[in-house]
């Protein structure tokens, strides 16, 4: 049974959010605040996690840093805020999808159970990117010195998802289904966000991609 | 009604103001002098006519056959002709007749005993002439002078003024040109810097550092009332962004829950049931009318900014028609591509074109029956799509009033099971025009409405 934490400080709507994922078959921790939600999160890890960004103390933004250095679950931010800004910091902080207010309960749904789902895409052999090693099978990326690389699992399967195109251009679009799972509503901004912190881990000068190339008016591919 | 431009009636009210003062200014001197000059000159003459006719007596009583020589002697002197007349006899070296410049009148009041002056023109010469009777002898003189010396003064002293007139309505414009200037200059700032805030750059402000004082009010003044206005624009876009959240918040909880007794629909009564289904029907459209009506308030108090990119048209299009029907619970439409569309790309914000895309499907699903395709087709600048509905077409009264918030046409009214919320269509044009693109309403070729955009093509990247 799937395990979801909850932060969320309207009581209603957690309520709500409680129901409708209990009655899904998922065991369920709520919590009002930022800080109750790490502390429920280091004594039970949770499978995903769904996080406000207007809580008051810790903000939403600083949850999600929290549990991502703890973790790599899929963080889906549910927020009243859509602006661009937002959308971006919390893609930032380490959350894997944004989702607003009010939002269809059948997509969120639909978007934690894929977030779920995900697995590495299965017939990738390993690749080198530079100094990394990428080891699909094993879902991990090592350095030149043996050491592990940490990549969230979107992360790991955005790049993977790549490597399998040879080269070839995908379209966020694409990307969005592939990786995200869902059809989204057009937010594609998450796709360039999730790129942009790939190409921090993995590129020696991020300014400068050599192998996650932005493909202009179209989308991304990787060059091996 | 013509407007003549404030500048050009200065500058003429100034060019003409100095003309006409300067004008009567040398008309003044000029007749003033006229008049004092020919005075002097006229009693110099009468006096030395004196002079000369008793010059002229004493010579007739004492020795009339000098008189010629005592008239050389004073034409001579005097740059005149004297003319002696003895008892109707003009004596003198010519032919005794009648000199032409003298006139009848003259010569008989002088004969009467009248002493007459008279100032006439003769053969192109201004000449004043004195008649002056001489009893004793039983005589008259005359004397002829010529006033062309005085005349040349006047000509000159003419033009002169004339001159002066010129120059001072030359100094007039110019000081009408400097005084315009200076007082069309703060307004033709005042326009340009309003036209700059029209356009949205509400940074603009007016210098203040004028030395006019009334100019620099002005510029107060209208820096004032656009930091009002800007800080009115923030206000309304915080409690839009503020009624945003308040309605988001509710509306999150009740959708949710009414999700969660949709997953419970088999436990209530067929009462219930229906009640259940209501309910959700008609959230769904709530929820639209709140997102379409925060998108708008945002759009209106400029709170939402535009993320501009450069994307390829097509996949854009197959994209969002995809997503859209999918939520739409639709088959996806046919999209048909004209010959003449290559690979544009256009500057569109990608959230907003997708929901362009969705809100024209959700009409068309809604309202017509359904698509029929999206036909896409290009000219040498726009990028050009066709969504063609199924339906029998709208009015062509009506086509334009569709994009109006909150319009019902005539065929919502007839199906009136049919719920939108009033806003889609006017929120399409909103997002196209901010585009740099047109929407407008034609007839499909199957006879439906056919909704046609036009978005400019960017140039680079067209291949």
């Amino acid at each position: 049974m799937p395990h979801i934490l909850i932060v969320e400080d309207d009581d209603h709507i957690r309520s709500a959010l409680r129901l409708m994922f209990e009655s899904e078959g998922f065991e369920v921790d709520d919590a009002a605040s930022g800080e109750v939600g790490i502390a429920m999160f280091t004594r039970m890890a949770s499978d995903v996690a769904i996080v406000d960004i207007m809580l008051p103390g810790m903000t939403g933004f600083e949850t999600c840093k929290q549990i991502r250095e703890v973790s790599d679950c899929p963080i889906v931010i549910v927020s009243a805020r859509d602006q661009t800004t937002d959308v971006v910091l919390g893609l930032e902080s380490g959350a894997d999808d944004y989702v607003t207010k009010p939002f269809i309960p059948e997509e969120l749904l639909a978007r934690v159970k894929a977030h779920l789902r995900r697995r590495p895409e299965k017939s990738t052999n390993s690749f080198t990117l530079g100094e990394l090693t990428v080891i699909p099978d094993e879902g991990i990326v090592k350095k030149s010195d043996g050491s592990e690389l940490h990549l969230t699992s979107t992360e790991f399967r955005l790049l993977t998802d790549l490597a399998s195109m040879n080269g070839k251009v995908l379209s966020r679009e694409d990307l969005l289904e592939r990786v995200w799972g869902y059809d989204y509503f057009g937010d594609t901004r998450l796709v360039d966000v999730h790129m942009r912190r790939l190409r921090t881990k993995i590129e020696p000068d991020p300014a400068n991609p050599t192998f996650l190339i932005t493909v202009r008016g179209t989308g991304y591919k990787l060059v091996l | 009604m013509h407007q003549r431009s404030l500048r050009t009636r200065l500058l003429v009210t100034f060019g003409l103001g100095s003309f006409v003062l300067s004008s009567l200014f040398a008309s003044l001197t000029y007749f003033g002098v006229l008049s004092i000059l020919i005075n002097n000159q006229q009693s110099t003459d009468l006096k030395q006519s004196y002079e000369n006719a008793t010059l002229v007596r004493n010579t007739l009583s004492t020795n009339p056959s000098g008189l010629t020589a005592t008239l050389n002697s004073i034409e001579k002197a005097t740059n005149t002709q004297a003319l002696v007349r003895t008892q109707g006899q003009w004596l003198s070296e010519s032919s005794g007749a009648q000199p032409p410049e003298i006139s009848a009148a003259t010569i008989s009041a002088a004969d009467k005993g009248t002493v007459t002056e008279q100032t006439v023109r003769f053969a192109n010469q201004d000449i004043f002439i004195v008649g002056l009777p001489i009893p004793s002898v039983h005589s008259e003189y005359f004397e002829v002078f010529s006033l062309s010396s005085l005349s040349n003064t006047l000509q000159t002293l003419l033009e002169l003024l004339s001159l002066g007139t010129l120059a001072i309505s030359v100094i007039g414009i110019v000081g009408g040109l400097w005084a315009t200037r200076r007082v069309v200059k703060p307004l033709r700032e005042v326009s340009e810097a309003a036209a700059l805030i029209a356009q949205g750059q509400l940074d603009t402000r007016l210098s203040v550092n004028n030395a006019d004082r009334e100019v620099q009010q002005l510029s107060n003044s209208f820096n004032e009332m656009v930091a009002q206005l800007v800080e009115r624009l923030d206000r309304d876009a915080r409690f839009a962004s503020d009624v945003s959240h308040e309605l988001r918040s509710p509306l999150t909880t009740v959708v949710t829950t009414a999700a969660i007794l949709q997953q419970h629909r088999a436990d209530l009564s067929p009462a219930g049931q229906e009640s259940l289904d209501l309910l959700t029907a008609d959230l769904a459209i709530f929820q639209t009318l709140v997102e379409d009506l925060l998108e708008m308030a945002r759009n209106d108090a400029g709170a939402t900014p535009h993320v501009s990119e450069n994307v390829a048209a097509i996949e854009l299009v197959n994209q969002a028609a995809r997503s859209a029907a999918r939520r739409l619970g639709i088959e996806a439409p046919s999209i048909e591509l004209d010959a003449s569309v290559k690979n544009p790309h256009i500057v569109v914000d990608r959230r907003r074109f997708e929901r362009v895309i969705a809100n024209l499907l959700d009409n068309a699903t809604r309202y017509a029956g359904g698509v029929v395709a999206i036909r896409v087709t290009c000219t040498e600048a726009s990028f050009i799509v066709n969504v063609d509905d199924a339906g029998t077409g709208i009015a062509p009264d009506e086509r334009s009033q569709v994009f109006e918030r909150f319009f019902r046409g005539r065929i919502a009214h007839d199906r009136s099971s049919v719920r939108g919320t009033g806003l889609g269509l006017a929120l399409v044009r909103e997002h196209i025009v901010a585009f740099d693109g047109s929407i407008i309403v034609l007839e499909s070729p199957e006879g439906g409405a056919r909704l046609q955009i036009s978005i400019p093509i960017s140039s680079e990247e067209y291949a």
